[in-house]
């Protein structure tokens, strides 16, 4: 959980900081801002396509772990509630 | 070294004292010959000019391995080329309709000729057949009819190559029927050569205009001029290749960067999945049997 949260603030912190630099006006940051563009529009994505399906079929199933595990947590903690004796009863 | 001597001595310089071997004949000192620089070899180009020559030449690039092979074949290209026969060339720029002039040189011509791509044979000399296929890189003989010829040169064609010649004249002929272009009928004519007939009178009357040395004078300069804008044309050329060059570089590195950079995202969530898969495995035991 604490490096979900740390890689997700650093993540967006990173993605911020390029924002506000090609969001500039000056001449050679809008320069930068369309070469960059044209690149993107000029990605052949059959190169890498595969990969990026399998990286989301990754992300999908580390969910149903993640999932799976807060189940598994809840029926402990069930089980452990279940177990233990109520103490007015033993008074 | 003292001071005030020269590590190099000028080749023109005569030598002040000559050390010979026992039994050698004095002889007279000789003149000493500036060395000339060799022109640029083929295998001297680099790469990608080597690669831009061969497609001129209509070779492909990519099928030969290694540099040396390269060039071979490049050799054998131009002496094929040079013994191919004028007339028949041009007869295959008159079938093409390409733009050359009448007093292209053979290569010229063959670099045109190596720009046709149409496998529509109609109307062209057995010939000129013959020199087509041999620039297609097709094996064929001075006696080989038309039938044959046109049979190897369609079987010289790829399947792929065919189902996208076959597309495009699709398109072609929706385009064409939008359009409403229709098909040019008038007779081939040659490029006007620059160097044409109508120059001579024109130093004539520079000549009369401008005195004798005055107008060779001008001659000079224009001929000095054309080969200049022919040079920055070729200069031009090379420069627009190179930055293509860079340009189609940096796409590739670009693109193996990310494919990189994925594959490795990639990696990082198999070792996560896994790691949680084990990790949900030892809560499950724990739970349901260590309880």
């Amino acid at each position: 959980m604490i490096v979900t949260i740390y890689a997700t603030v650093i993540t967006l912190q990173s993605l911020w900081g390029w924002y506000k630099m090609l969001a500039g006006s000056d001449r050679y940051i809008g320069l930068i801002r369309r070469y960059m563009v044209v690149h993107g529009l000029r990605l052949r994505f059959k190169a890498f396509w595969g990969d990026v399906v399998i990286c989301l079929l990754l992300c999908v199933v580390f969910l149903i772990i993640l999932y799976a595990h807060q189940i598994i947590n809840d029926i402990d903690a069930k089980l452990n509630n279940h177990a233990r004796p109520d103490p007015r009863r033993i008074v | 070294m003292a001071p005030g001597s020269s590590s190099t001595s000028s080749p023109a310089d005569p030598p002040a004292e000559q050390k010979l071997l026992p039994g050698a004949v004095d002889a007279p000192p000789r003149e000493v010959v500036a060395g000339a620089t060799p022109p640029r070899q083929m295998s001297d180009l680099p790469k990608d000019e080597l690669e831009h020559l061969a497609e001129e030449f209509g070779l492909d690039p990519t099928r030969f391995k290694t540099r040396q092979q390269l060039v071979s074949a490049i050799h054998d290209r131009r002496q094929m080329i040079a013994g191919m026969e004028r007339e028949a060339m041009l007869d295959v720029i008159r079938w093409g309709r390409r733009p050359v002039t009448r007093n292209a040189s053979k290569e010229q011509i063959a670099q045109e000729i190596a720009r046709i791509r149409t496998m529509k044979f109609a109307g062209l000399s057995q010939r000129g057949l013959l020199v087509l296929a041999r620039l297609r890189g097709i094996v064929a003989l001075e006696a080989d009819p038309i039938p044959l010829l046109v049979k190897k040169l369609k079987k010289q064609e790829s399947f792929f190559a065919k189902m996208s010649r076959k597309r495009r004249s699709m398109i072609a002929s929706v385009v064409a029927n939008l359009i409403g272009a229709e098909e040019s009928a008038a007779d081939y004519q040659f490029l006007p050569s620059p160097t044409a007939s109508g120059q001579a009178s024109s130093m004539k009357q520079e000549i009369e205009e401008a005195g004798l040395i005055g107008g060779i004078t001008n001659r000079l300069k224009k001929t000095a001029d054309s080969y200049v804008n022919q040079k920055l044309d070729e200069i031009e050329a090379r420069i627009d290749r190179k930055l293509d060059e860079i340009d189609r570089r940096l796409a590739d590195w670009r693109d193996k960067e990310i494919a990189n950079r994925i594959r490795i995202l990639k990696i990082t969530l198999w070792a996560s999945v896994i790691v949680g898969f084990f990790s949900l495995l030892y809560s499950y035991v724990k739970v349901y049997f260590v309880k």
